[in-house]
């Protein structure tokens, strides 16, 4: 439910929009009951495979809908390790938005060689190796390792086009070789190439490390070097040091907008404007069952300069984490972007299989500039878990937003989580 | 607006019980208590006097958890005659126990040959009365075995049977904490396959899968308050500050075209008659042009989010060769792309249509 919309919709729209919500909605329930039918016949099924089968269902419905979170939802999950050396995983979905649609985020098989010297990736999954931005892929990947500690690793692929869309000439080829040093530290070079239409729309250098010199300090970087516009696309490097009580860590970044672009967006063509971080995270448990967190960056944008900085607190209210108490408050100053930031959370373990949470959040912002003086949002939510591996779970939402003074709406979701041997 | 407070109203209400039933302690408390392994200790009763089959155990058989009859041997006049694990020891420590039987290659006979019997050596704080430290960490493990060629090939099933199925977050070893959210990309980069020893891909492809995924997993687990992240709470509300504060990060996942799709089903965008997002002055004749040149420098996708694809022809109308908008290029720019062939240079400096 929604109000204080400057949107009004035409009736002749309204009374659209209702046929074919209900059409999607009609769709939906029917793909549900069948998918649930089909996952509870199955789970009294006698399974061929010796190995373990994992199968989850999820259904998401919502009492109202826009791009982030669908009316009606249907997530269908499987894995499975047929022989140790092989394993296959899929996740696809159905849902209105308002229209019925359907998509495969995940369908991908896995064959490693039994000692780890290698292993090759089919079908459609993420790739994110080395510098290489994550890309999900229609694709192979294929990975070598050797006991002196090198990895050579090679893949290509069409990038995913959304519901099962198609482009011509769009592809992706590329590599890294990384090579282990002393034990405690692992060097990595990668290429990418990527056209669209047939145009170049991002060629890649990338250089990554990673490495641990002792038990209480680590550090990890990357770099993407542009070859079409030659210059630092994208960088970022996190160095820790830790104590059972405490961790510290320096974090730093510089992302080039116009080269993170395709290259063939006219946008990218107008020159180097980076936006850089320099920061520290403090992680101090100042009791058995209190963490505190705080962080602050320090940030360029354009000429102007600026920062960003928050605080968390956790309080956990059983030793193994069930029910928590949780603080934050948040503060972020940069360049047109000014706003101050509360977020209060609850986990309270009922008991019976019972779980109550709550979340508010309230931002304000510098410059309302007739967008409200606050922005708050907030979640109550209880949730029932039964032995058997059902899940049912149901929350209130509410929020007042730039473009809605108030929304309110209503989420159920019911789980089902299967492992057959 | 009355029925908007009521509602914050109501959610506030139900935050303030929630907290309070949590700190006061209203909320229903465990029937069981941690084990007293401390007092055992104390009185110099050795472990393998209760855990009795621990010594020849090999990788199978059930964990080795005291029968009641065990316990009955010394304290043989018990206070009723409940199971003594209904209350002493908590249950989730003995799932946990569990747990490891079930997917740890593990063989207590050889270990309590080599240690002559210690088990406190692996079992290090098993007298600090901390049910969470009762099984040794991983670390502890790597203190004799280092384990060197199996970590360089990413090859745990020696100890481990299923590491996906197992579920067990790394306590010791590759701790994801502070903020991991932001750390994770920096530090998955060189270990891109030693996350996936025990992450699935569909756990990467519910954020990165940005074109496919349906509704993002920290929204789909609403009731998990505990998960943190950028989408996370009212993140709808404060996205546009969020990018306006890191131009470039949106970038990194989401294609250019995200904005409008989004906007436009949301009916927000400027197509559907909604107030232009420029300020007055964006675009001015003369010399500079306005604020326009500058902004979308800094933050060239927030442009392209609208005016990319067939909307670029909108800045080439003056920025092409000859035109009044002069050159978009910085001093120094330079491409290797072929200048009256390939896209986007052909559409200012191509010969004909």
């Amino acid at each position: 439910m929604r109000g204080g919309s400057s949107q009004a919709g035409a009736n002749g729209k309204v009374a659209f929009c209702r046929v074919r919500q209900a059409r999607a909605a009609a769709w939906t329930v029917f793909a549900l009951t069948a998918s649930f039918c089909a996952l509870f016949c199955a789970s009294f099924c006698q399974v061929a495979s010796a190995q373990s089968i994992r199968l989850r269902a999820d259904a998401l419905a919502q009492t109202s809908s826009d791009t982030q979170t669908p009316a009606g939802l249907l997530v269908l999950q499987g894995q499975d390790q047929v022989r140790p050396w092989v394993d296959a995983e899929a996740l696809v979905w159905t849902g209105a938005k308002p229209d019925a649609t359907a998509d495969v985020l995940v369908l991908a098989v896995r064959v490693k060689e039994p000692h780890g010297y290698g292993q090759l990736r089919a079908g459609r999954f993420v790739l994110a190796t080395g510098a290489v931005l994550p890309v999900q892929l229609d694709g192979i990947d294929a990975l070598g390792r050797t006991p002196w500690g090198m990895t050579t690793e090679a893949f290509g692929g069409v990038p995913v086009v959304p519901r099962f869309g198609a482009r011509a000439y769009d592809w992706l080829v590329g590599g890294r070789v990384a090579q282990r040093v002393a034990d405690a530290a692992t060097v990595g070079l990668s290429y990418v190439q990527r056209r669209e239409y047939g145009d170049v729309s991002n060629e890649e250098l990338g250089a990554d490390l990673a490495a641990a010199p002792a038990r209480w300090c680590d550090l990890a970087a990357r770099a993407a070097y542009d070859l079409v516009s030659p210059g630092l696309a994208d960088a970022l490097f996190s160095a820790a040091v830790r104590s059972p009580e405490w961790r510290f860590e320096v974090f730093g970044s510089q992302r080039s907008p116009s080269r993170l672009l395709p290259a063939t967006s006219l946008f990218s063509v107008l020159g180097d404007f980076p936006s850089q971080s320099l920061g520290g995270t403090l992680r101090w448990r100042a009791a058995p069952r209190l963490d505190l967190l705080a962080s602050g960056a320090a940030q360029s944008v354009g000429s102007e300069v600026g920062g960003n900085g928050w605080v968390r607190s956790s309080l956990r209210l059983d030793d193994r984490g069930d029910g928590a108490l949780g603080l934050e408050l948040r503060r972020q100053d940069v360049s047109t972007a000014q706003w101050s930031g509360v977020r209060a959370t609850t986990a309270v373990p009922l008991g019976r299989g019972f779980r109550y949470a709550s979340e508010i959040e309230i931002v304000v912002p510098d410059h309302p500039d007739g967008r409200g003086i606050a922005w708050p949002w907030g979640l109550v939510s209880l949730a029932w878990r039964s032995a058997a591996g059902w899940e049912l779970a149901g929350a209130l939402e509410a929020s007042s937003t730039p473009e809605h003074r108030y929304e309110t709406d209503a989420i159920v979701r019911l789980s089902r989580a299967l492992s057959m041997k | 607006m009355r029925a908007h407070f009521s509602v914050l109203a109501v959610l506030a209400l139900a935050f303030a019980l929630g907290a309070c039933a949590g700190v006061l302690g209203l909320r229903r408390e465990p029937a069981t208590h941690r084990f007293e392994h401390r007092a055992h200790v104390l009185k110099g009763i050795n472990c393998v006097e209760c855990h009795v089959g621990v010594v020849g155990a090999d990788t199978t058989g059930a964990a080795h958890f005291p029968p009641d009859a065990t316990c009955r041997r010394c304290h043989a006049k018990p206070h009723d005659e409940r199971a003594c694990n209904g209350c002493h020891g908590e249950l989730y420590v003995r799932e946990g126990v569990e747990l490891a039987r079930e997917h740890l290659r593990f063989e207590h006979r050889k270990h309590m040959a080599a240690t002559h019997g210690d088990c406190v050596r692996c079992h290090i704080e098993v007298t600090e009365d901390r049910p969470e430290a009762i099984l040794p960490k991983m670390a502890g493990c790597f203190g004799c075995h280092e384990h060197r060629d199996q970590w360089a090939l990413r090859d745990c099933a020696a100890c481990h049977v299923d590491l996906g199925d197992e579920g067990t977050p790394p306590a010791d070893h590759l701790v994801h904490e502070g903020d991991f959210v932001r750390e994770h990309g920096v530090r998955a980069a060189s270990a891109r396959d030693l996350c996936a020893s025990c992450h699935t891909e569909r756990e990467c492809a519910g954020c990165h899968g940005v074109g496919t995924v349906p509704v993002l997993p920290a929204q789909l687990a609403f009731d998990d308050v505990r998960l943190s992240g950028l989408h996370r709470a009212g993140f709808r509300a404060r996205h546009a500050e969020e990018a306006r504060a890191d131009p470039g990060l949106c970038t990194t996942c989401h294609s250019e075209s995200s904005c409008n799709d989004c906007h436009t089903a949301e009916r927000v965008s400027p197509a559907s008659g909604a107030r232009s997002p420029h300020p007055p002055g964006w675009i001015t004749t003369g010399l500079g042009g306005g604020e326009h040149g500058l902004q979308a420098r800094i933050d060239p996708a927030s442009c392209a989010a609208c005016h990319g694809g067939a909307g670029e022809q909108l800045c080439v109308g003056c920025h092409r060769v000859g035109g009044p908008g002069g050159n978009p290029h910085p001093a120094g720019f330079s491409s290797t792309k072929a200048k009256t062939h390939d896209l986007p240079c052909r559409l200012c400096h191509g010969v004909g249509p």
